[in-house]
């Protein structure tokens, strides 16, 4: 992440108490992960140590200490997906990023992962991408999704 | 806008507001909350936008983005004021037609309104829905009616003239005081009283003290807090200012999930806003009292829902409890005294100021005054946000408010109190809901969430699913938390996959007990809850679980081989043998249903299919026609399976079974084949029971049944008809080691009307008896059948073939209840049957020969324990009909000859041990319809089954009555998914035409040819191959 704009997210925090969560949030929703060098300047910055700042991130859900992709994919692999072909559409996204289920691309653009059922069977099969549920999918209009993903 | 400097200022500028807003102006109200977002509310709203544009409408026509209306399974929501017509599920497609007919030519678009699934009409008004007409709004009124992003609004519908009144009016004590006096309690779920907590806060010493706004809500299913702060911050802000007053704190923080973007949006803005208008800052409405106020977002943590983690997180540090005392009241934060509430206990505030302490304590109960918002969520028709009076039943919540459980499935239980709450079982609908009397049937009323459960929800596995949550949540800080609930999380997972043991149980009420005393904040303190309410109510759940493997409800997969064979009373390997007929293998497919059962063709001729109600093709289009491929399959049957049974050599013991019905032959043929030496007793002329008297015979043709039976004899089982057995000691004095009694419930149940014993009303069952055992039986032109259920409709069908010109059933309550399969209650409609609903007869004379009959018209009325609209008789609705025969259909009963010496119970059944069907006389077995009342032949059948059990292990045997009857199973071939893909429906099963049915009784269900068979069993979704 830029360091620059780091600094501008502390320094727009800077001076108010407890704000370290604050700021790491912002840089996780901005950066989808908090890289080490990330955390040594939060820590040096706002004068908390780095053990703390370990401490924190790793309690708290929102955190990411590992690389995550700037889109998260799930794809659904439920019984009503699954015969409405579920599985070429796994296919067809795995083709696409060049990433298998649990796997990061290496340009962080995408998150691949299969999830049990999204509860919108009558929509299968079923890919989401950040929240959002594309239904009715067939493999063709794959890539015309993706492609809106940047 | 310039600051509002003092209440005058503000009641003027609130004037101008009203002066300058036209009420006759439509205004477009859009539901804008998360739910309505994420079912394409924005797109809606654009639309909204062109739309009014290009029909010129701009400047004539309002429109607002509101928050969350609550009715959240039906958006996005449009209400249309003044008139106040409401719209759901609207798409961006329909504005066009809304701008131009509603707005424009003042015309309803019906398609949009809300339809009443009770009453399939169409309703206008929001007033008028049930899910509204029975909240009772007062926090969550204004949610609808502005926008949460515009102060003026808020102003406008009376906002911040409690914060006025406060300031001006009252010192800091008084306002304490009126928060006490109301009675209002904490409602993030603990309940204390939110006046008591003001006042400890007002009065340790300290010049500076903070409020907080706890939206930290995490509870999983619950989001009423969260549809507050998104519609209405500025109730939330106004509540928080005038406790800061009370309280003498001059900082305000609002601890809000970051899950919730928009609640942050909206609450950022509403600061702003207030701060500009003077509303917070400094020098309040000229009161001299400063104010200034924080969002700080939470970073996904549940425990920091608890005020002293809470606390920790907002200091930036990781979120984990201390020990209390010190309170926060003492020691907050940074070790100041601080006050905090949740959302929706500061909405409540400006309630309680403007209206006084007596006007909220005016509702609710004794000890849970105003009102509550709950989630409403899980199995149930209404889902969304509902805020009713503290006190109303559960039983209105989910009924009235939510109206009932979709599908017609059965409702089990309610969850409230997320996961430090207890599930709710249907025997308690009844209770009140508020702090106090939830908590005595192990329950919590918590913060709000409220998840219904029904039958297809397993017990077991909803407190795996909370405490597996918890496993995740657990700060670990404290060890009886940490390790109590990942234990308990391991004996409960173990349960569900089949690797419990009973010893489990006491384990986890041990361990329970110990997480629960010993830990140190509130999340291990009631974690387990779910358990142990779990445990109270469903405990059957558990032990089904460690002793048969089985859930019921079909959730735990790997107790679960597919969803049909779950749900059938014998365990049928449904999967199997639909693929053995897909494959042309039919012997081979009625081999597989004969490991289970000796009845393969009269099954498929008559079973009640539970299976199909499960399959999960059902949820797609429609489900696989399981009985009609087992009927397809046993009239194409080649007898291979015959190769490989097995009678085990004579174990010289005698076993007599009372009665040949689906229980008793089926307790006979398995005793038969372990060796022992059956006799079947049966008292009528023929074999059969229920199924040779109690079905006609264009349902089940007698050459099925005597065919099925013959097997039975041919395994050695002998039968003796006409033989009506009276004592058991006459039996056991003949040298019978053990006697099944299996003598079904062939008694019709009385009506209890005057009148009854006029000749010419007779039992539904009796008729059917007669006709079936070729008795002549006349029934002259006009019938009345009374009654609802399988044997109403075989007694009407029965007599219209027996040229009766004219047949009604009569039943009390609607089709939609009644107890009689869907296909039976078409096909005899079909065959001239009329069905009159919602009317009972209350008295019956003769009159010239005939039966005059006096019937009173009946409309549904409160939901009764069963999940059930009780029938209510309509006061002067009577009307009259004369028949020539009554047929009473409503129940069987039992008789049981009391020289038997047996313990009986209501309604003439035998009470037995559920699990080995012991009856209270040693040897002495029984089973069937003469213990559960009137059931159907598969579970007579699965019951025959555990009769042959019970009975060989009492003979000294092992019980086991498992047999291997079709070839070993070679690997499955690989499902074609080709083949299933795509909308596909059943392929129509042929049926006799209607003119040759009632000519006589040959067969009305034809059945599947060999192509139809085999393109139905390609529908089949193989839930059996899925990966476990």
């Amino acid at each position: 992440m830029d360091q620059d704009r780091v600094n501008q997210i502390i320094d727009k925090y800077k001076g108010k108490a407890g704000s370290v969560i604050q700021v790491l949030l912002e840089i996780q929703r901005e950066n989808k992960w908090l890289p080490a060098e990330v955390l040594e300047t939060v820590s040096e910055k706002l004068g908390v140590p780095l053990s703390r700042i370990q401490q924190i991130v790793t309690f708290y859900k929102a955190f990411s200490v590992a690389p995550k992709g700037r889109h998260e994919i799930h794809v659904c692999q439920g019984t009503a997906c699954h015969v409405r072909g579920a599985s070429r559409l796994l296919d067809k996204v795995e083709d696409l990023t060049g990433i298998k289920p649990g796997e990061t691309s290496p340009d962080l653009k995408f998150s691949l992962k299969t999830v049990n059922c999204l509860g919108c069977c009558a929509l299968g099969p079923v890919m989401e991408i950040d929240g959002k549920a594309h239904g009715k999918m067939a493999p063709s209009k794959t890539a015309e999704i993706l492609r809106k993903y940047e | 806008m310039p600051r509002i400097k003092s209440p005058a200022d503000l009641e003027q500028f609130r004037k101008e507001l009203l002066s300058k807003a036209d009420p006759n102006r439509p205004c477009i109200a859009l539901c804008s909350g998360s739910a309505c977002n994420a079912s394409a509310s924005a797109e809606v709203a654009l639309a909204l936008e062109e739309e009014i544009e290009k029909q010129g409408l701009r400047g004539s026509v309002d429109l607002r983005r509101t928050g969350c209306h609550g009715f959240c399974e039906k958006g996005p929501i449009i209400d249309i004021h003044p008139e106040g017509i409401c719209y759901f599920n609207v798409a961006p497609e329909d504005v066009p037609e809304i701008i131009s007919e509603t707005i424009k030519n003042k015309k309803v678009v019906e398609r949009l309104l809300y339809t009443d699934p009770a009453t399939n009409e169409k309703i206008v008004y929001e007033s008028e829905i049930p899910f509204y007409k029975n909240q009772e709004r007062r926090v969550f009124q204004n949610n609808s009616k502005i926008d949460p992003k515009n102060i003026d609004d808020y102003i406008a519908v009376g906002g911040y003239s409690a914060l006025a009144k406060a300031l001006s009016n009252s010192t800091p004590e008084q306002v304490v005081d009126m928060v006490k006096a109301s009675g209002l309690r904490g409602r993030g779920g603990a309940g204390f009283s939110t006046g008591k907590k003001w006042e400890f806060a007002r009065s340790t010493p300290g010049d500076i003290k903070y409020v907080i706004v706890n939206a930290d809500e995490g509870d999983p299913g619950a989001y009423m807090d969260r549809s507050l702060l998104e519609g209405n911050p500025h109730a939330v802000l106004e509540g928080l200012t005038i406790g800061a007053y009370a309280i003498g704190s001059h900082q305000g923080y609002i601890y809000v999930r970051q899950e919730y973007p928009l609640a942050v949006k909206n609450v950022t803005i509403a600061i702003k806003q207030a701060e500009e208008y003077g509303l917070l800052g400094k020098n309040i409405l000229g009161s001299g009292f400063d104010f200034f106020v924080e969002v700080q977002q939470g970073a996904g943590a549940f425990v920091c829902g608890e005020e002293t983690a809470l606390l920790r997180s907002l200091e930036g540090k990781a979120g984990e409890p201390k020990a209390r005392p010190p309170y926060p009241a003492v020691k907050g934060l940074w070790d100041r005294p601080t006050n905090i509430n949740n959302v929706e206990t500061w909405a409540n505030i400006p309630l309680i100021i403007n209206n006084g302490p007596d006007f909220f304590a005016s509702i609710g109960t004794e000890g849970s005054k105003g009102t509550k918002i709950f989630s409403l969520v899980g199995k149930v028709n209404n889902t969304g946000l509902v805020e009713v009076p503290m006190g109303i039943s559960l039983k209105d919540i989910i009924y009235k408010v939510g109206g009932g459980v979709p599908k017609g499935k059965k409702f089990k239980a309610v969850q409230t109190g997320g996961p430090s709450g207890g599930c709710i079982p249907a025997e308690y609908l009844g209770r009140g809901v508020d702090f106090d009397e939830l908590a005595k049937v192990g329950a919590i009323m918590g913060s709000g969430g409220m998840i219904v459960m029904d039958e297809d929800t397993c017990m077991v596995d909803v407190a795996r699913y909370f405490l597996s949550f918890l496993t995740d949540e657990s700060c670990g800080k404290c060890v009886p938390c940490r390790e109590g609930i990942r234990q308990m999380l391991k004996i409960l997972t173990n349960i569900t996959i089949g690797k419990g043991k009973m010893s489990d149980i006491d384990r986890l009420e041990k361990l329970a007990r110990t997480t629960g005393a010993a830990s140190l904040c509130a999340l291990g303190k009631t974690a387990p809850s779910p358990v142990l309410s779990t445990l109270r109510y469903f405990r059957h759940e558990y032990e089904e679980h460690i002793k048969k493997h089985y859930c019921r409800a079909g959730v735990c997969k790997q107790l679960v081989k597919s969803p049909c064979q779950n749900s059938c009373p014998a365990g049928i390997d449904i999967p199997r043998y639909i693929r053995a007929i897909g494959d042309g293998k039919y012997g081979e497919a009625v081999a597989v249903i004969r490991e289970k059962i000796p009845f393969p063709a009269i099954c498929g001729y008559v079973c009640v299919h539970y299976c199909e109600a499960k399959c999960r093709r059902g949820e797609l289009e429609e489900p696989i026609a399981i009985r009609e491929l087992k009927r397809f399959a046993a009239d194409h049957d080649n007898g291979q399976w015959k190769e490989n049974v097995k009678v085990a050599s004579p174990t010289g013991k005698k076993v007599a079974v009372i009665g040949s019905g689906p229980a008793g032959l089926t307790a006979a043929y398995y005793s038969a084949v372990l060796g022992h030496d059956v006799t079947v007793f049966e008292a009528l002329p023929k074999a059969g029971g229920m199924m040779r008297v109690g079905i006609p015979t264009y349902r089940l043709p007698a050459e099925v049944l005597d065919k099925e039976i013959k097997e039975i004899e041919n395994v050695g089982a002998k039968i003796k008809t006409n033989s009506r057995v009276e004592s058991l000691d006459e039996l056991f004095a003949q040298g019978y080691d053990a006697v099944f009694v299996g003598v079904g419930a062939h008694r019709g149940t009385n009506m209890g009307i005057e009148g009854e014993t006029t000749p010419k009303i007779i039992d539904g069952i009796d008729f059917l008896r007669d006709v079936n055992l070729g008795k002549e039986v006349t029934v002259g032109d006009k019938v009345l059948v009374v009654g609802g259920g399988n044997v109403a409709i075989d007694a009407s069908r029965t007599a219209r073939r027996l040229k009766a010109k004219d047949v009604t059933i009569v039943y009390r309550r609607t089709r939609a209840e009644m107890p009689a399969s869907k296909e039976e209650i078409d096909e005899a409609l079909e065959e001239g049957v009329k069905i009159e609903y919602l009317a009972t007869p209350t008295k019956a004379m003769k009159v010239d020969g005939k039966v005059q009959v006096e019937l009173i018209r009946m409309a549904l009325g409160e939901v009764d324990e069963s999940g059930r609209r009780r029938p209510v008789p309509i006061a002067g609705s009577n009307f009259t009909g004369e028949y020539d025969l009554i047929l009473k259909a409503i129940g069987q009963e039992s008789l049981v000859p009391g020289t038997y010496g047996l313990v009986v119970e209501k309604g003439g059944r035998i009470k037995v041990d559920p699990e080995t069907l012991a009856t209270s006389r040693k040897g002495v077995y029984a089973g069937g319809d003469v213990v559960s009342g009137p059931a159907s032949v598969i579970e007579a059948i699965a019951v025959g089954r555990q009769a042959a059990i019970s009975i060989d292990k009492y003979l000294g045997g092992t019980g086991n009555i498992e047999e291997v009857l079709a070839p070993p199973e070679g690997a499955p071939a690989a499902f074609n998914l080709e083949e299933a893909e795509g909308e596909q429906f059943r392929p129509s099963i042929k049926m006799l035409p209607i003119d040759k049915r009632l000519k006589g009784y040959a067969q009305v269900v034809l059945g599947f040819d060999q192509k139809k068979a085999k393109k139905e069993t390609a529908r089949c979704l193989r839930c059996d191959l899925e990966k476990r």
